[in-house]
């Protein structure tokens, strides 16, 4: 307890004792007991997150080969992004993958949850199968569909073949090429909207729906008015989630296609990967990195702007 | 039993948890033990390090560690190890990425402890084993492989076929290699020939025909030479116009190896690294010297060596290392892969070791000699990753007919320029490093 001893202080009197005055939020022993718990995490976050973010701002500053020590370079490794095509034609080829993957994979994502939702028996299972895609590692997942896009073997262009279609040579087509990763991320990726979609879509009052068919509103009149406004929560968060994931596109294109043909699929983190790792040039991929972080950032932001019109949060 | 945990005793329990993990962590090779990487992708090759692990440990009286990685992630691995320090006191090298390790500074040069050991024969290695271990005047690395490419054949097919069995020791001409192929194909069922669609292998008829990837001063792109463009051309053709080529499936599977043992491919361009994976076909085969042209049968001789990196400075660790490397590449080792039929060894001591079958194995040390046909030492950058990766978009797409050569290399010639004038640049610091 802390008295002042001063000439100027208030004396106390022993019939009324001074008030213990409560100790800072931050000091009291729930906010210390939390600090504890967050730390781990908080260390975790500083040393593997923020300090990775940062390191990567300085070296982007640096010439470093990696070996010997780094030079100084100033802006010069963003001044090169300019005039490189690759740099330009893996940011083109990334905005295709996630323009085109992201309505795909929220489409097929919320169909399959809109039927799963339908009172359907064993849900439970059925909710699982769906999902082992997205919980099976994408290595073993592309080797397959590696194989499923053979041209004249593979199982795509033999049930195209049954509607009389001659399949293209998808993984080796300029023009297909994309887009046979694009359908695989699709399917890989599908189970995790779907399971939050499901989540949000049995959170909604089913007496919101029960109130509409009184009034004899159409079954599309219930989704857009009640379903897709209620959902609103869920669908930002998934298309939030897999606009950052479509941007680090990686595993799936350096497997499957190699970033070929030509540089059709090379993506922005495999050519970030490439000029950090297979050509030593440290200073230009983090320069790079960044540039693809601040493209996050920018369309994050966006997003998050316009939520606040499209979102509906039912408290 | 239900416990009650107090705060300070989690705490406790946290905090011998933690120091039982740093200890996990800190826990390396024994001081002083004989520490080596190598990629190692297989059962069997794990079986001719271990054995090269007794070895060194029998001569040296000292325990043998190799780390071994995966052929795929091994550089990753490397570099990282040499950037903190953790690397072995020897690393195995790919022929191709030591001018990009020395020019870098993250290895060695060997001439000192060459030069102060009388003991040590630099001459019992291939000359372009010698050639590849090499950089700018200054010797790198020792190599414990070294092979030319060759000419696998079918040999059940060509007699099923009723064609003659071509010539141990000549080198057919690519005309008449050319026939044959067509002669031997039947679209959709059998085919004449198959090889990698990548420079790796296009290089070898590129050399063949007088040309290469750069000029004498690798100051500029000669892949738009004429030498060089009849190459391509003549290896496109085989794809894409003769069609006597096994079916492009996918870029990234596909293996020329893999469409030989299939059993109806005539002929594989490959290297006698291949000879024990072949051995498994169902068919009988062998080798001949790869089909000459305008320069003669001078194929790439690509080859791998041990190197010591840069932060093994001297004193007791130095002098491990170069004891280490010295029996990593003695005729002992050399002998014990060869046995195991990994691939032609570096040494010409050790030759005798890689034996038969196939039956005409004994053509490669031939042609290392030079006493058949020839080869030519795989010449790289200092930024050959970069040069092979600029190459790996544009002329795969050459073998799909998706463009024409000389439309991929007019496009490729201005960007390898770059790369190759920013090669000389990395060789000029590292001479000024050097004086």
């Amino acid at each position: 307890m802390a008295i002042s001893t001063t000439d100027t202080a208030p004396v106390t009197t022993a019939s009324a004792p001074a008030k213990q005055a409560p100790p800072p939020r931050w000091r009291s022993r729930e906010a210390l007991t939390a600090w504890l718990f967050i730390l781990p995490s908080l260390i975790g976050f500083l040393i593997f997150t923020a300090g990775p973010v940062v390191a990567a701002g300085v070296i982007s500053l640096l010439n470093w080969n990696l070996f010997s020590a780094p030079t100084w370079a100033g802006l010069h490794n963003f001044a090169r992004l300019g005039p490189d095509p690759t740099f330009w034609s893996a940011l083109g080829s990334t905005a295709y993958f996630t323009l085109v993957s992201v309505p795909l994979t929220i489409l097929v994502s919320l169909a399959l949850a809109l039927l799963l939702n339908q009172g359907v028996k064993r849900i439970a299972i059925f909710r699982s199968l769906l999902l082992l895609p997205y919980a099976t590692i994408t290595v073993a997942v592309a080797f397959v569909w590696i194989w499923l896009y053979i041209p004249h073997d593979g199982l795509v262009n033999a049930v195209l073949g049954w509607f009389g279609i001659n399949g293209p040579a998808w993984l080796i087509s300029d023009t297909w090429a994309m887009p046979a990763l694009i359908l695989m991320s699709v399917w890989k990726s599908f189970g995790f909207g779907m399971v939050v979609f499901l989540a949000g879509l049995q959170a909604i009052p089913q007496q919101l729906y029960e109130s509409a068919r009184v009034d004899g509103t159409s079954p599309w009149k219930s989704f857009r008015h009640i379903t897709l406004p209620m959902l609103s929560p869920a669908l930002f968060f998934v298309i939030v989630t897999s606009v950052i994931g479509s941007f680090q596109v990686f595993d799936q294109a350096l497997i499957m296609t190699n970033g070929g043909p030509g540089t059709r699929t090379t993506t922005l983190v495999m050519y970030i990967y490439r000029t950090g790792f297979e050509n030593y040039d440290q200073g230009y991929a983090a320069a790079q990195s960044l540039v693809l972080f601040a493209f996050i950032i920018l369309i994050t932001a966006a997003q998050f702007m316009f939520q606040r019109k499209l979102v509906h949060y039912d408290n | 039993m239900s416990t009650n945990l107090t705060r300070r005793s989690v705490l406790q329990l946290g905090g011998l948890a933690g120091i039982a993990f740093a200890a996990g962590c800190s826990s390396g090779p024994p001081a002083g033990a004989a520490t080596w990487a190598m990629w190692s992708s297989s059962a069997a090759e794990k079986k001719v390090w271990e054995d090269f692990g007794k070895y060194v440990e029998q001569q040296l009286g000292v325990k043998s560690v190799a780390t071994l990685t995966p052929s795929s992630g091994y550089p990753t691995k490397l570099d990282l190890q040499l950037v903190s320090g953790t690397a072995s006191l020897v690393t195995a090298l790919n022929g191709t990425l030591i001018p990009t390790y020395a020019a870098r500074g993250a290895h060695r040069p060997l001439d000192d402890l060459i030069a102060a050991d009388p003991d040590f024969k630099l001459d019992d290695f291939y000359e372009t084993s010698r050639k590849i271990s090499g950089f700018n005047n200054k010797t790198y690395a020792i190599g414990f492989d070294v092979a030319p490419t060759v000419m696998y054949y079918n040999k059940d097919l060509l007699k099923k076929q009723g064609v003659p069995l071509p010539s141990r020791t000549e080198p057919m001409s690519w005309a008449t290699f050319r026939d044959l192929a067509k002669q031997l194909t039947k679209p959709g069922e059998q085919y004449g020939f198959t090889c990698a669609p990548a420079i790796d292998d296009l290089v070898s008829w590129i050399y063949c025909a007088g040309g290469n990837v750069m000029s004498a001063d690798a100051s500029r792109s000669a892949l738009g030479d004429p030498e060089a463009m009849e190459a391509l051309q003549f290896v496109i053709d085989l794809f894409v116009k003769d069609k006597v080529t096994p079916p492009i499936k996918n870029l990234v599977t596909e293996s020329s190896l893999s469409n030989f043992m299939q059993g109806n491919v005539a002929f594989m361009q490959n290297g006698p690294w291949q000879v024990v994976n072949a051995r498994k076909a169902k068919f009988d085969w062998d080798i001949i010297p790869f089909p000459a042209g305008a320069n003669g049968s001078t194929p790439r001789v690509s080859g791998s060596s041990f190197a010591i990196p840069s932060g093994v400075r001297e004193g007791a660790e130095l002098d491990l290392a170069w004891k280490l490397l010295k029996t990593l590449t003695s005729t002992g080792a050399l002998d014990i892969y060869a046995k195991a039929g990994r691939n032609n060894p570096a040494r010409l001591s050790a030759g005798s070791a890689f034996q038969p079958p196939p039956d005409n194995l004994g053509i490669v040390q031939d042609i290392l000699a030079g006493k058949i046909a020839g080869g030519h030492a795989f010449d790289v950058t200092t930024n050959w990753n970069q040069v092979k990766q600029l190459l790996g978009q544009d002329l795969p797409r050459t073998f799909l007919g998706q463009v024409s050569v000389p439309e991929a290399i007019n496009g490729l010639t201005p960007r390898l320029d770059v790369l190759m004038r920013q090669h000389l640049d990395t060789v000029r610091q590292a001479t000024a490093r050097k004086g």
